[in-house]
């Protein structure tokens, strides 16, 4: 059974290279290899599930001084594998049909197979070391996918800013670790260990305390916005648009987004236990991003933009879920968990969607140049509907069931803290981006299936073949009927899973949110009253349209306001310095004219006076050697 | 002995190379790889398994008891790494030295850096030691200036100089660290064994006075600081980079820059808490600014050679205060433990990965003519393997997890964190800037739209691809499986603190 974990993410690792190798001879190889290896993960990771029972799988090895290496299965590593194992499935099985004419496609598929294996890896690590390795290597895999059209100007830096963003939360990760394995070691024998660390989280929060802790965890959690761009992280996400379309379903659904939600819900013990502030921050900043990318996701114009604002918002609400656990303890754990599972495959279900209409539109992106397309490309688009109703909450659909929980939980965070003005903000944040997701996601779908094609492209987009819509078709099934699952899935994840309750006022007005959110978002998205919007010179409007100007601070003032003025100066100083040296070695060298001669042969002349003193040592050595 | 005779063949090597004129290409390349292979199989007889610290495969030649002077090698772990390290570069400076442009002389120089490189990483006695030290330098000195660029004159009477004072300064402290063991215990030796048994020695230490005890130290501190080379003793380093031909590059980059961390972890390791607190924290601070400072002058330079040279340097930063954490830490705990292994695992990656970098840049400069980032631009699209290779050692450069960069660094932050305390979002700082502008050369030069000036390029295959790759491959088992190298090193470093 062992042996099954470690192929669940040695499959696709090793199916890397020999996709690569194998395509280079017969280019249709290489989608067909690196989708069996990730078959393969998925049957094993069904095969774990149905044997696993209550118990867990840890198996650790020693890899460098006291850390080892190893993997360590519960049921929530199981919920994720099989999630990604399966959405990634779906997402290449799609990609044999989206990157059919690609002339690199071996090299395609081989590194989305490594950016799988990658994933599985963060998921399936029993130590925090080894997790970070997979961790940066989905960040190595996400820079060469983004990049992967490496002669657009905007790809090559699209990759550039995914890989530097989300560095930055990776040196806040490895401080937290740096200063957990230095708190821990002694104490314990392989003190990055996540099996040690969660099941003595609170020997672990009396060892450091709880203030130190909270720092640490504080740490992590920065890695974890960093890579689930999260506020003020996620400038790189709506870059990393430039990349073949199916590699953003990768990154949003299955492979990248969801690390950082995962890492803090793996060590999840560690921040209960540690100060409280530490999981308010989290509370805060996952609402905070819900509601703030929300309100940007509407001005945009990308259909790929669009939905990666919705992620950014979406995993908001998974962060507020594990940040609630502070006080409504490991339920937020399975709260977050579910929400995940659930925009997985929704969101892979609408980038594939949107992928299927960028080949139809010969990869026009723009939403002002679509409309009326569910007539024209009637399978594509009723997907994409499943899809939008799921992101937007409306039930059926799942996506109703996992919001619906964490608002109300949200709602009973604030009663347990004792009515505490303070906390009662991820309720707020929450329940009001509810309303923005029903509204930007409606806008968006008018857009693109209502009224009349605006543009030639449009009006001559037809369906793909039907069968390359299988893949969208399980994902969407999957969207529509995991609802019912709901409280399956929080006992699986914690037997002792109760559920919460808003009074009833609030959960209508939640709803009432929503349905307004859809009627405005059909209202502005549908004849030219979205024309009128986005040719306005309202102020505000034009703060959102430059996404709050942050990525201007960014670029503008710490790129190349600060950053560069100081590289500038130091090597200016580097110049001045280097200068200043030759030229006092000048000057001692001309100090003597006798020296002149040396000059030219300086080191030859060196030669043989070393030869000589140690000649002369020896000689020296042999005549007092007898007197001493 | 076998280890003796690696060192006399590749002795012998360098003279053969420049008897042979015509051949003297050929029989370095298999001289080189086949020393490489000895040394491989050396490490795997000896150090595979039952090395427990210490130093091995100890042979004494006494050539003048009564002074001291005895011909004395022996092997560590750390000392080990670096062996299969000096095989490995040199193995490559020899295969990328083309034997059209060069006379049989330069073969010549590569054998005795070679010999030299073994001769101080075995020696066990200070006075070969100094010598080996300074052999290294000659034939370096004669490869800049003979087939360097067009400033090869002025840099490299630079480097000469610069390194040779260094030297000095440490001959002076072996001279004197001489005299005072003699004084003491009546007995001449330059023995490494004896006269750092002595500096560990509470009785001998403090019967030294403070002027002659600080003077020991700095002398050796500052021969290997200028040799790593760390801020503000750097100088030499980015010209001499620049300057020197790519086998000299290599030589420099790969062999040569692993000296400066040998001396400190090779040689002053034992008595290195003499340092004292004060001195301890100027070498954090140094190898702090070392890592922000090379890594911000580096984000500057249009040279990929050049700025690959501030590179290097910024990773000796690592070195500097791995080295200075490990006495700092107040526990000598695990932390101490790991900061100083990781500190020598470093040193021995890090002339890999700049071989792999260095190596890329040079067939790119073969294929396009240039090596400046500016006049790139968008190779990928021609020569996808040359510029994966090239990526690829810039990303082990960056210290990216899964290749053998990482390990070393990561062992270092995590280790010297109760040294330096929040000093860390320093070397964050230092990192963050590293990983950008390795990101940018790659993009600027690699990626992006084609630089149509360049006309068509070609991209490589046969021997120098699969030297890449091998060289690569290394790299990634390395970043894997670490303990290759870690273990030996541990090992040595368990049995000093």
């Amino acid at each position: 059974m062992d042996f099954a974990v470690w192929f669940i993410f040695l499959s696709p690792l090793l199916a890397s290279p020999i996709a690569l190798v194998a395509g280079m001879r017969k280019i249709r190889l290489a989608g067909i290899i690196s989708s069996a290896s990730i078959a393969v993960s998925f049957i094993l990771s069904g095969y774990i599930y149905l044997t696993i029972g209550s118990s867990t799988i840890n198996e650790s090895y020693s890899w460098f001084a006291n850390l080892s290496y190893g993997v360590y299965v519960d049921h929530l590593a199981l919920v994720m594998v099989l999630m990604v194992s399966f959405v990634s499935l779906m997402i290449h099985l799609f990609a044999t049909y989206y990157m059919k004419e690609d002339p690199k496609k071996h090299v395609y598929f081989a590194e989305t197979a490594l950016f799988t294996s990658a994933m599985l890896g963060v998921i399936l690590s029993s130590n925090l070391v080894l997790l970070f390795l997979f961790w940066e290597i989905v960040g190595l895999c996400s820079y060469l996918l983004i990049g992967f059209w490496y002669f657009k100007p905007n790809a090559a830096s699209a990759a550039k800013k995914a890989f530097i963003v989300t560095r930055v939360g990776d040196m806040s990760l490895i401080i937290g670790l740096a200063i957990l394995y230095s708190s821990l070691s002694g104490a314990y024998a392989d003190p990055l260990s996540i099996p040690t660390l969660i099941s003595n989280a609170s020997a672990v929060a009396a060892l450091i305390g709880p203030t130190k802790l909270g720092i640490i965890t504080i740490f992590i959690l920065g890695g974890a916005i960093g890579k689930s761009a999260q506020f003020p992280l996620h400038v790189w996400i709506p870059d990393a648009m430039e990349g073949p379309t199916t590699v953003s379903a990768l990154i949003h659904a299955a492979t990248m987004v969801t690390a950082g939600v995962y890492l803090i819900a793996r060590i999840f013990p560690l921040f209960i236990d540690s100060a409280s502030f530490s999981l308010y921050v989290v509370a805060f900043i996952g609402a905070f991003t819900a509601i703030y990318s929300g309100t940007l996701a509407w001005v945009m114009n990308d259909i790929k933009r669009v939905l990666a604002y919705s992620t950014i918002s979406q995993i908001g609400y998974m962060m507020a879920a594990l940040g609630i656990g502070g006080i409504i303890g490991s339920a937020g754990v399975s709260l977050a968990m579910y929400q995940l599972v659930v925009h997985a495959f929704f969101k892979a279900l609408l980038f594939l969607t949107a992928g299927a209409i960028l080949i139809a539109l010969m990869d026009l992106r723009d939403l002002r140049e679509m409309g009326g397309l569910w007539r024209r490309m009637p399978w594509t688009v009723s997907l994409m509907f499943i899809g939008a109703i799921t992101l937007a909450g409306i039930p059926p659909a799942a996506g109703f069931f996992s919001k619906g929980a964490i608002i109300d939980a949200s709602w009973s965070y604030y009663v347990s803290s004792g009515y505490n003005a303070a906390h009662l903000l991820p309720w707020v944040f929450l329940a009001f981006g509810e309303f923005f997701t029903a509204f930007y996601t409606f806008r968006m779908f008018s857009m693109v299936a209502l009224g009349k094609p605006r543009s030639y492209l449009a009006e001559h987009a037809r369906d793909p073949p039907k069968y390359v819509l299988i893949p969208l078709m399980a994902l969407a099934a999957l969207a529509l009927s995991f609802g019912l699952f709901q409280n399956s899935f929080y006992k699986y994840l914690d037997s002792l899973y109760s559920a919460f309750s808003a009074p009833v006022m609030l959960e209508v007005l939640v709803y009432v949110l929503v349905a307004i959110g859809v009627l405005l978002g059909i209202y502005v998205g549908t004849g030219n009253r979205w024309k009128k919007l986005d040719t306005t010179d309202n102020r505000a409007y034009r703060v959102l349209k430059n996404k709050y100007y942050l990525d201007k601070l960014y670029t503008n003032l710490i790129a190349v306001r600060v950053i560069l003025p100081l590289s500038s100066a130091f090597s200016g100083f580097e110049y001045r310095y280097n200068s200043a040296n030759e030229s006092t070695g000048h000057d001692v060298v001309r100090l003597g004219s006798a020296f002149r001669r040396i000059q030219s042969g300086i080191v030859e002349n060196y030669f043989i006076v070393l030869v000589l003193i140690a000649a002369i040592i020896f000689l020296l050595v042999e005549i007092l050697g007898g007197s001493l | 002995m076998i280890i003796l005779g690696i060192f006399i063949w590749v002795l012998l090597s360098a003279l053969i190379a420049i008897i042979l004129k015509d051949k003297s290409s050929i029989f370095t390349k298999v001289s080189s790889i086949l020393t490489l292979i000895a040394i491989i199989l050396y490490s795997v007889l000896r150090f595979s398994s039952g090395y427990a610290g210490g130093f091995i495969s100890q042979t004494n030649i006494a050539l003048s008891k009564s002074v001291g002077i005895y011909f004395s090698i022996g092997v560590s772990g750390f000392a080990d790494a670096l062996l299969i390290l000096t095989g490995i570069i040199f193995a490559a400076a020899a295969f990328v030295t083309d034997r059209k442009l060069y006379p049989s002389s330069m073969f010549m120089m590569i054998m005795l850096t070679e010999a030299g490189m073994i001769g101080l990483l075995i020696s066990r006695n200070f006075l070969f030691f100094y010598v080996f030290w300074e052999l290294v330098l000659v034939p370096v000195y004669f490869i800049i200036g003979k087939f360097g660029g067009p400033r090869k004159d002025g840099v490299s009477l630079k480097f000469f100089v610069y390194t040779h004072i260094a030297s000095i300064f440490m001959l002076l402290s072996i001279f004197a660290l001489y005299s005072y063991y003699d004084l003491q215990y009546k007995v001449l030796t330059f023995q490494m064994s004896e006269l750092l048994q002595a500096m560990q020695n509470a009785t001998f230490t403090s019967a030294l006075p403070e002027i002659a005890k600080y003077f020991i130290l700095f002398g050796f501190v500052f021969a290997f600081l200028v040799k790593l080379p760390s801020f503000p003793v750097h100088a030499w380093l980015a010209d001499s980079y620049e300057q020197a031909p790519y086998p000299g590059t290599i030589i420099l980059a790969g062999a040569l820059s692993a000296m400066g961390g040998y001396g400190l972890f090779g040689i002053i390791f034992p008595f290195g808490g003499l340092i004292g607190t004060a001195g301890l924290d100027i070498l954090v601070g140094l190898g702090l600014v070392s890592i922000a400072y090379f890594a911000l002058t580096a984000m500057f330079q249009q040279s990929m050679k050049r700025m690959m040279a501030y590179a290097s340097a910024a990773s000796m930063g690592f070195v500097t205060l791995a080295f200075a954490s490990a006495f700092l830490d107040p526990l000598k705990s695990e932390n101490a433990l790991i900061v100083a292994s990781g500190g020598m695992f470093q040193i021995a990656t890090h002339g890999i990965i700049m071989l792999l970098v260095f190596a890329s840049i040079y067939y790119i400069m073969l294929k396009t003519g240039s090596d400046r980032i500016p006049s790139l631009g968008g190779i990928y699209r021609d020569a996808p393997f040359l510029s994966t290779l090239l990526l690829g050692g810039l990303l082990a450069s960056l210290g990216l997890p899964g290749l053998a960069g990482f390990v070393g660094e990561f062992s270092i932050i995590v280790g010297s964190f109760p040294a330096i305390g929040y000093w860390i979002f320093f070397l964050v700082f230092g990192m963050l800037i590293t990983a950008s502008y390795h990101i940018w050369a790659a993009q600027k030069a690699l990626y992006g739209p084609y630089n149509e000036k360049l006309g068509k390029i070609s991209d490589i295959g046969g021997a120098p691809l699969a030297m890449l790759l091998l060289v690569f491959v290394t790299i990634l088992i390395l970043g894997v499986f670490p303990v290759l190298f870690f273990g030996p090193i541990q090992a040595y470093a368990g049995g000093i603190i």
